[in-house]
This record gives C-alpha cells, sequence and structure tokens, in this order.
C-alpha cells in the first residue's frame, strides 16, 4: 500500500473507531424487568459483596459471617471485596460505569444512595423490608426511611452514625472546665484547656470531609431547617440564607481559636487528629460514633475518660439547635443481579438479632439500627449514648458530601479548605458553592 | 525481491503486535475521544452527545487553568534540577578519579529513584507533617522554627513541597543517565583539551556539554512529557488540596470524573493531556534526530 493510501486508510479507520466509540453505550444500565425479591432463594452459586469494612478492626465481621453463611449453605460461595472509606467511593463508581456492580453493595444515605435508585441499579426492596414487612419490623423506621425514594423503599440499614464532639474529662477536670452548653462556651474552654497544656481541638483536615461535618452541623443551627433542605437540591437551592455566612464564620474561629494547627490544618491527616485525642494530648475531637470504641481501645485513652457532648450550638441561633448531624449507612442490592433472593436472604442472616448485636460489640463498635441491638450490655457506654441521642434527635442532618450533588460538594470541600487556610472568605466560599449549585441545575 | 509468500509472512508476525496495540492503546485513545462529547451519567447509563460542550467548559474553568500551571511549574523546576542539575552533578561525579567512589556516588544519588513515587510521597507526607514531621523538627533544632509551616496544608507552600519531593525522588535517575553518556565520550578528548590547557570548566563547556547534547535533548523532552503525567505523589500527598491549589490535570481528571461524576469532562481532560505529551513526543523525536552527534 502506498504511503498516501495508507494515510488515507489510517484516518478512515480511526474516524469510524471514533464513531464507533461515540455510539455505543459505554455503561447502559441493566433494563431487565424487576426480579421478584420475595421469591424463595437458590442456594447455589456465588454471591459478591462490596462492603466498607477493609481494615481492622472491622474486616472479620464480614469474612466471620461468610464463613457462617457458607457452612449453613454448602453451595454458596460468598465473595467478599472490602473496601475503605475513602476508596469505596472510587471503587463503587468504577464498577457502576463498567456494569460490574456486586450484589450487593455498601451506600450512604442520600444523592449517593439516590443515584443508584434513580439510575435503575437499586433493586425494590419494598415488599421484604418495607416498614410493614417482618423483616423491616426489626429496623428502627427512621433507618429504613432513610434508604426511601418515592415511598418505596430499597437500603438495608446496616448501623446508624452520629457526630459528637468526644472530649477527655480529665483534661476537662484538669483545666476547670464543664462541658459547654453553647457554641460560645465552646471557644471560651479553649483558652484553659490549652493552659492546661492540652491542644483545645484536635482537627485534620487532609481529605477535606472533615471540614463538611463541622460545617453541616454548624449549618443545621444556623439555617432554618426548610431553607437547608432546599438548598442541598440544584433545582431549588438559593443559598442565601444570611446563617451560611454566620456558620461558615464561626468555623474559622472555632479552627483559629481552639486547634493548634489552625491555618495548616488542611495538612493534618484525620486519623493523626485522632491519634492525638487517644492518646491524652488534646482535649476535644469532633467524632462518629463508629468511631467511639477506636478512641479507648487498649493503650489509648481509659473508657471512664471518654465522653460526648453534640458540637453546641450557638445563642440565639435561627436554625434547629436539636438537630444531630448523622445518617446510618447501608447495603443496596444490584437490581441487575441474577440471584436477587439469594442477596435478601444472606442480608437478612447479617441483621439478624444475634449478628447485630455482635456489629454493635466491641471490637466493632457499629450501632446496629436492627431494634434492641444496642443495649448497654452489648455496647460500649459512649456507643450507647451516642445512639441515644440519635434516636432522641427529632431530625438528622446527612453528611454534607453525600446529601447533595457532587458537584456542589466538591465546591463546599475546597471552600471549607480555604476557609481553614484563610485563602477566602465567607462570602467567596458561599458564592463558589452559588455558582456550582447553579451549573449543576 | 521479495515474493508475496514472504511479504505475507512478514505481516503475519506483525499482526498479533498490531491487534494488542490497537486494542489495548489505540481503541480507548479513540473511545476516549468519544466520551469526552459525551455528557454521561454512569448510574443510568445514558449518554447524551453534547459536542465540544467538555471542551469550551474547560476554557472557563479556572481549577484546569491553575492544574496546567501547575504542570508547567513542574516542568521548568523539573528541568532545571533533572537536566541541567543532574548534568553538572554527572560531570562531578565521573571527574571524582577514584573509580570506587563514583560508584559509590552514583549509587548514593540513585537510591531515591529505587523507591516508588507513592512510597516517597507518602514518605515525605510524614517529613512535612506539621506537628511530628522531621522538616519541622530539624528547622527547631537549628533555632529556625519561625520558618516551620504547615507545608502541605498551606496553599503557598504546598506545590513547592511537592515539587521538592519529586526532584528529590528523580535527581538520582538523571543523574545515572547523564553519567553513561559522559562514559562514553571518548577520554583521547578531553586528554586533548587537557594538553591544550583548558581548566575543568570550559571542558564541561566545550567537550561534555555538545557531546551529551543528544541526551540533554531527550532528557528534556522525557523531563517535560513526564511533568504532565504527574498524578500519584499529589494524589497521596494532597489530594490535589487545599483548595484546589496543587491540582495538576492528572488529579483535576480523577477529581472531575470520580468525585464529581463528570466523566465526560474528566476525558475532555484526558484528550488534551494526550496532547500535550504527544506533541512533546514528536519534539523529542524531532530533536534527537537533529542533536545526534557522532565521533
Amino acid at each position: 500500500m502506498r504511503p498516501r493510501a495508507l494515510t488515507t486508510f489510517a484516518a478512515l479507520a480511526g474516524t469510524s473507531v471514533l464513531a464507533l466509540a461515540g455510539c455505543t453505550g459505554g455503561g447502559q444500565a441493566d433494563t431487565a424487568p424487576a426480579a421478584d425479591v420475595t421469591a424463595a432463594p437458590d442456594y447455589s452459586g456465588t454471591l459478591s459483596i462490596l462492603t466498607k469494612f477493609a481494615g481492622e478492626p472491622l474486616e472479620p465481621y464480614f469474612e466471620n459471617l461468610a464463613a457462617e453463611y457458607e457452612k449453613l449453605h454448602p453451595g454458596v460461595k460468598i465473595q467478599l471485596i472490602q473496601e475503605t472509606d475513602q476508596s469505596i467511593k472510587d471503587k463503587t463508581k468504577t464498577l457502576t460505569a463498567s456494569n460490574a456492580l456486586p450484589d450487593v453493595y455498601f451506600t450512604w444515605t442520600g444523592n449517593w444512595a439516590e443515584n443508584f435508585v434513580r439510575g435503575g441499579r437499586a433493586a425494590d426492596l419494598t415488599e421484604v423490608v418495607g416498614p410493614g414487612t417482618e423483616w423491616g419490623k426489626t429496623f428502627s423506621e427512621g433507618a429504613l426511611s432513610a434508604f426511601a425514594y418515592d415511598g418505596r423503599y430499597y437500603g438495608i440499614p446496616l448501623y446508624g452514625n452520629g457526630k459528637f464532639m468526644g472530649y477527655n474529662k480529665a483534661a476537662f477536670a484538669k483545666a476547670g472546665v464543664k462541658v459547654p452548653a453553647t457554641f460560645e462556651d465552646l471557644i471560651a474552654a479553649c483558652g484553659p484547656l490549652r493552659k492546661a497544656g492540652y491542644e483545645p481541638i484536635a482537627f485534620g483536615n487532609k481529605d477535606g470531609w472533615p471540614a463538611l461535618h463541622y460545617l453541616q452541623q454548624m449549618f443545621a443551627y444556623d439555617v432554618p431547617w426548610d431553607t437547608l433542605q432546599a438548598d442541598l437540591k440544584p433545582a431549588t437551592a438559593k443559598l442565601d440564607d444570611p446563617g451560611y455566612v454566620t456558620a461558615l464564620t464561626r468555623f474559622t474561629t472555632l479552627v483559629d481559636t481552639c486547634t493548634d494547627t489552625r491555618s495548616g490544618t488542611n495538612g493534618v491527616l484525620y486519623s493523626s487528629a485522632q491519634e492525638k485525642f487517644a492518646d491524652g494530648k488534646a482535649a476535644m475531637y469532633y467524632q462518629e460514633i463508629l468511631e467511639f470504641d477506636n478512641e479507648t481501645a487498649e493503650g489509648k485513652l481509659p473508657a471512664d475518660d471518654f465522653g460526648i457532648f453534640p458540637l453546641p450550638a450557638p445563642q440565639g441561633a435561627k436554625g434547629d439547635p436539636a438537630v444531630i448531624e448523622g445518617a446510618p449507612e447501608g447495603y443496596l442490592v444490584n437490581a441487575a443481579s441474577p440471584r436477587i433472593p439469594l442477596a435478601v436472604d444472606f442480608m437478612k442472616f447479617v441483621t439478624s438479632v444475634e449478628n447485630a448485636k455482635t456489629l454493635s460489640s466491641p471490637p466493632y463498635g457499629q450501632p446496629s439500627t436492627v431494634i434492641g441491638a444496642v443495649t448497654p450490655e452489648t455496647s460500649s457506654s459512649a456507643v450507647f449514648a451516642g445512639v441515644g441521642l440519635v434516636n432522641k434527635a427529632p431530625k438528622l442532618a446527612a453528611w454534607l458530601d453525600t446529601v447533595t450533588v457532587p458537584e456542589v460538594a466538591d465546591a463546599w470541600l475546597s471552600g471549607g479548605e480555604a476557609l481553614i487556610t484563610g485563602g477566602r472568605t465567607p462570602e467567596q466560599v458561599l458564592e463558589s458553592v452559588r455558582r456550582a449549585s447553579a451549573s449543576a441545575k | 525481491m521479495r515474493t508475496i509468500g514472504e511479504r505475507a509472512l512478514g505481516l503475519a508476525w506483525v499482526v498479533p503486535a498490531l491487534v494488542l496495540v490497537g486494542v489495548f492503546v489505540y481503541f480507548p485513545l479513540a473511545e476516549n475521544l468519544g466520551f469526552s462529547t459525551l455528557k454521561w451519567d454512569i448510574y443510568s447509563g445514558s449518554q447524551e452527545y453534547v459536542g465540544f460542550a467538555n471542551y469550551a467548559k474547560l476554557v472557563e474553568d479556572p481549577v484546569f487553568w491553575r492544574s496546567l500551571g501547575n504542570n508547567v511549574l513542574y516542568a521548568v523546576v523539573s528541568i532545571a534540577f533533572q537536566v541541567f542539575g543532574a548534568l553538572v552533578l554527572a560531570a562531578l561525579i565521573e571527574g571524582v578519579r577514584s573509580e570506587r567512589w563514583q560508584r559509590v556516588l552514583r549509587a548514593i544519588y540513585f537510591i531515591p529513584s529505587a523507591i516508588s513515587l507513592t512510597v516517597a510521597g507518602l514518605l515525605f507526607y510524614f517529613v512535612y507533617e506539621p506537628d511530628l514531621g522531621l522538616l519541622n523538627h530539624l528547622l527547631q533544632a537549628a533555632g529556625l522554627g519561625r520558618l516551620g509551616h504547615s507545608w502541605l496544608g498551606e496553599e503557598s507552600t504546598a506545590m513547592p513541597a511537592i515539587i521538592a519531593m519529586s526532584q528529590w525522588q528523580g535527581f538520582g535517575y538523571s543523574t545515572l543517565l547523564f553519567a553513561v553518556a559522559i562514559q562514553r565520550i571518548p577520554r583521547e578528548i578531553y586528554q586533548a583539551a587537557a594538553l591544550d590547557g583548558t581548566g575543568p570548566v570550559r571542558r564541561f563547556r566545550h567537550v561534555t556539554l555538545p557531546l551529551v547534547r543528544e541526551m540533554t535533548g531527550v532528557m528534556s523532552m522525557v523531563t517535560i512529557s513526564g511533568a504532565f503525567q504527574v498524578f500519584n505523589e499529589v494524589m497521596v500527598m494532597t489530594g490535589g488540596g487545599p483548595d484546589n491549589s496543587t491540582q495538576v490535570l492528572g488529579t483535576w481528571l480523577y477529581r472531575s470524573g470520580f468525585v464529581r461524576n463528570d466523566f465526560g469532562y474528566a476525558a475532555a481532560i484526558a484528550t488534551v493531556i494526550f496532547v500535550i505529551t504527544l506533541g512533546i513526543a514528536v519534539a523529542q523525536l524531532w530533536v534527537a534526530r537533529r542533536r545526534r552527534v557522532t565521533w
């Protein structure tokens, strides 16, 4: 073939490939008719599960359950894909884009789960886990409804979660400060704690989302609830309530007054800050219920010295001071799975009262959403207290990075970092979020 | 003259490699170009053709330009250290009389390159850590504590800190390559220059520099190309933060796709990276051909 002809051929071939790539579906969701979720399971084949329990101490939980289930049903093999809190986000999206989601997969609530429901990737489990069903009755109603969309139930809640300020009682006693009742008290307590030799609040924001946990709780205090909910959805968002700037300003006050790392907090790992608190070098650390038992693990903070309180609301704040930030976390069943009844059966096994109690007990310390699983006997006193506070809260504010659309969440993420470094003012951060929200409409 | 049968046989030997390269290199490239013209919802699988809208969005995206700027900064610093700095160091090492010391020095400078970038990134994360990090402790010990920073947590220091780590990691490799290039220069030329009374600096300028020109050209292109493909060290050390100050094209691509769910836009960024690195590769071939020196 002459060079010119070869070039022409290559160009044509390239164009064809381009056209082909543009026309073929890179990841069409399976549109097969909905399977009967109530059917009897066929105890054979391999069931794949994507969990968020990689690493110690959580990893053995699903491993043990899988081994036990395989023993009960010798024809079934459980294939576990265990990821960490950070890595599961990428893993899930990669599997989704390549149409390779496992039979059962982890989910957060809010926009994260909604995307799978909207895309037809999550099986409608209303007939088996809806509030009136035998299995559904074993869960707290709030946990179940966190995974409900348009009146249909899709998620199997595994554990509840909430964010609280953990504090070192001995440090508070040494500094002569009491558990703060208001945000102003919290800021005022930081001076005496520092004088007593403690970093008042350990804070690591290398991954960006820890700042969002503070912000979401502060928004709930400073912005009226209905406004806050409307602002989470780009279609209805205005983001013009003055409470946002107030909350963002309070956040910078907290970082500047109560952390030692101040504008350098973005260079510290969340886990490094956690270690500081567990080692008794910091007096407070804002954390999830799921982390409570880590603080008091062997050789760390004595259990009697560990206490919790909700991040205190500012005086006269315009939002709801009773809201607690938190949300259950759970699992969805792949709508395209050929073994949905088996997946349902396995998840029923996972959420049996006995296994739920194991999950709620140390070393796992993940407060199950199954009624009766979290008791003073099964859980540590801190976990039990945290779950009690979450259950009492009239409303839960879900995590800001999963409750809203990713573009807006990302704008909040970089905005939180900018507030810490002082690179942008609260007004500038809010403006960038407004722009992201408008672009996501 | 070859027969048709011989030609067919030759082609048959090449076909498997062509198929593999086509399937694993060119098809994904073409597919990426296709994706860059789509608005792709990975959840529903729906793909809407948007033409060049993703490329238009690039133009208006300040983070994209910031990322590109960081890549350029990376390239400039890398050229200074990993090409010119490494060349000077290689010449110094090769100027050491003892061969044993030459070997020792080459090994010392090469060791960081044997560490993977991810591991080096993690290592330096702890070097730069504000409370426990080695760097701040050293500054403190030297009475320069006021110069301490949260190196990766502040916008002004994060990018320079990452680039510095990268130079530490890549410097030895370039030095080794230049050392090999210098060793290939016939000793007689240096001896003749010495007999003519030229000192070490003039020998470097008038003998070494011209005769390693080909390697310098290749290294420059490889270094620039590498600077536009940076990903691991940024991902490990800052993830592109704080406030996107350390984003490079690779991490912004990742964040656009895997965090912001905008895979069409991520594909457009990938295309830009491809065009830049392809341009550099073509320039590299051209430079290598023009600068070849034989003796």
